[in-house]
């Protein structure tokens, strides 16, 4: 199994390169990758994606499409005028406004897409001990709430099936009040005794106040410089030099903090995930598609990245070398081999 | 002293935060010519790290007061109730922007403050985004977002008194407004880097009234009526359970008062 630290690098890199052009030979092609990634490593029971990143194509593209073939009026290839006194959608619709909002939607799926196998190939609990270690209580607070959703879930079941043994039927959103209130109720009294059997366990009687003060005046000051520097980076050009370090400061302080924060908190785990060969592959995969998409290479044409069906259309140019460097992001599908239990 | 620093971390960071949101508007006819340019280019990473930080600055702080293990609890079941009438819309499709989140999140953050509404609200997205498959690289922006609308709700109960028919109706324009603030707000951190009909796409270099009637154009064409629909649904469900909800929080909020003492004290 790949660890989820390589699965959000990969995520990342799909937005990154996906956020990199307006080709759509390229969208097409970063697209199929993420479809046959999703296909190979997506485990046989899975958490079910609420849409599929076909079906949000089929939404994305065409609307995409139609909504920048109406309001943007640029394009030599006229296929029907709308009357000027239209506001926003009066005047020319172009064949090339067309395709580049249908390029738009298609980055846009990319996106999902790219995230949508994410959010299926890395169970829950894993995600959640990526927490930082400084971020214990808000990991409590995580845990709690995932391990109470399914209680909720049967919470809500049994107090519908209740009120509908008395005859309640959910018609509008009224009806909803007898099943809310309960549940909210029924919910607090469960949090109740949960406080109560953490208070008797001792959570939090040895929390250390000694640090605060120095904690937030390093955390004010932390802030106070990433806000002034990016303020001067922002509207006084002549000072780039003392801005970036401003924001380096500041970010520096806030990461100390946070690494510091870490430190005075033990962790342990039961099963512990050992980075593995694999992972270091899709690492690797990932590198090189950020390589070519960010970096100007002698070899690749990263001009072909940025293509622009105005003002007439033309053929998308496609850069095989780029092409290649995309088939970087296939690497878990290749590792994975199939679905997995 | 310890809330005066606190009260400036909150300052501080909810001035990066909008400052990420809102940076297109200031950005005004001097930024014109390479350094505009510049920015179209790095302002996605540097926005994005800027958010990241200064949420999680907020984090440290909000973490550094203690969280008591009732807060710690009640946060945990509160956020896994509203997570499942998120889960409940996305199964079931409901009409535009519609959400049932809204309203426990100002609700909670009305009776028990604004850090807890803050919290609430940033948690809520977090969990249900990982239990709908969210996740993705709106969601640090839908936390800020959320959570700003539990943290502006605790500002609220200083002026009401928790009993009254006028603090449901001040309740369900506050939740009429950030039904669509929030819709408003969401748009903005891609707006720059949208593409499309130069009317209503943002350009370094324009002026502040120019980019805000490009944004007006924009919202209205794309959003307005979606957030119509989540702010009528937002003032719908503050209306309906607006006096249950509240009741029962504030009776548990009584009940939450008991303090455990070692044996020495």
């Amino acid at each position: 199994m790949i660890d989820v630290r390589a699965w959000l690098l990969w995520a990342l890199t799909v937005l990154v390169a996906a956020s990199s052009t307006r080709n759509p030979l390229y969208a097409v092609l970063l697209l199929l990758i993420t479809v046959v990634v999703g296909v190979t490593c997506m485990p046989v029971r899975s958490r079910q994606a609420s849409l599929s990143p076909l079906r949000f194509a089929a939404m994305a593209v065409p609307l995409a499409a139609l909504f920048n073939g109406l309001t943007a009026h640029l394009g030599d290839t006229v296929l029907f005028r709308l009357p000027d006194w239209l506001p926003l959608l009066g005047g020319p619709v172009t064949l090339e406004a067309l395709v580049f909002g249908a390029t738009n939607g298609l980055t846009l799926t990319v996106i999902f897409s790219g995230f949508a196998v994410f959010n299926q190939v890395t169970p829950v609990h894993d995600l959640v001990r990526l927490t930082p270690r400084a971020f214990h209580e808000a990991g409590v607070v995580l845990s709690i709430a995932l391990t109470f959703i399914p209680q909720t879930t049967r919470s809500l079941t049994r107090i519908r099936e209740a009120q509908a043994v008395r005859g309640h039927r959910v018609h509008g959103l009224r009806d909803w009040l007898p099943i809310v209130v309960p549940l909210l109720v029924s919910g607090l009294e469960r949090s109740m005794g949960l406080a109560e059997a953490m208070v008797a366990r001792g959570y939090g009687a040895i929390y250390d106040r000694a640090n605060l003060p120095r904690t937030q005046w390093l955390l004010a000051l932390g802030l106070f410089s990433l806000l002034g520097g990016w303020l001067v980076w922002l509207f006084l050009p002549s000072w780039k030099v003392p801005a970036l370090g401003g924001i380096v400061v500041g970010a520096g302080l806030v990461v100390g903090l946070l690494w510091l924060a870490g430190q005075a908190v033990p962790r342990t785990a039961y099963r512990t995930h050992r980075w593995a060969v694999r992972d270091t592959l899709v690492v690797l995969g990932c590198g090189l598609t950020l390589v070519t998409v960010l970096l100007p290479l002698p070899l690749a044409d990263r001009a072909t990245l940025g293509y622009a069906p105005y003002p007439r259309l033309t053929l998308p140019p496609f850069d095989p070398l780029i092409g290649l460097a995309l088939l970087g992001l296939l690497a878990p599908a290749v590792i994975t081999g199939g679905p997995t239990n | 002293m310890r809330r005066v620093l606190s009260s400036a971390i909150y300052a501080l960071s909810a001035a990066i935060g909008l400052l990420a949101f809102v940076y297109p508007f200031l950005l005004d006819a001097r930024a014109t010519g390479p350094l505009g340019i510049a920015h179209g280019q790095d302002a996605p990473l540097v926005i994005t790290t800027l958010v990241g930080l200064s949420l999680v600055a907020l984090l440290v702080e909000l973490q550094g007061q203690a969280i008591s293990a009732k807060m710690v609890a009640m946060l945990g079941v509160l956020v896994a109730i509203t997570s499942v009438l998120r889960f409940i819309e996305v199964a079931v499709p409901m009409p535009g922007g519609f959400s049932p989140i809204f309203a426990p999140i100002i609700l909670a953050g009305y009776v028990f403050g604004g850090r807890f509404g803050f919290l609430m609200g940033a948690f809520t997205l977090l969990v249900s985004g990982l239990i709908t498959g969210g996740v993705g690289p709106w969601l640090p922006y839908q936390m800020f977002a959320a959570g700003w609308v539990g943290l502006t709700a605790g500002w609220l109960s200083r002026f009401t008194f928790h009993v009254s028919r006028s603090d449901i109706l001040i309740l369900s324009i506050f939740a009429f407004v950030w039904g669509i603030l929030f819709g408003a707000i969401m748009n903005v951190y891609f707006w720059p880097f949208a593409v499309g009909a130069a009317g209503r796409t943002w350009r370094p270099g324009i002026s502040l009234g120019e980019t805000l009637a490009r944004y007006a154009a924009f919202y209205v064409v794309t959003s307005l009526g979606w957030d119509l629909v989540r702010a009528v649904g937002n003032v719908a469900l503050i209306l309906l359970l607006g006096t249950p909800m509240i009741r029962a929080l504030t009776r548990f909020q009584r009940r939450f008062h008991f303090e455990v003492r070692t044996a020495n004290d």
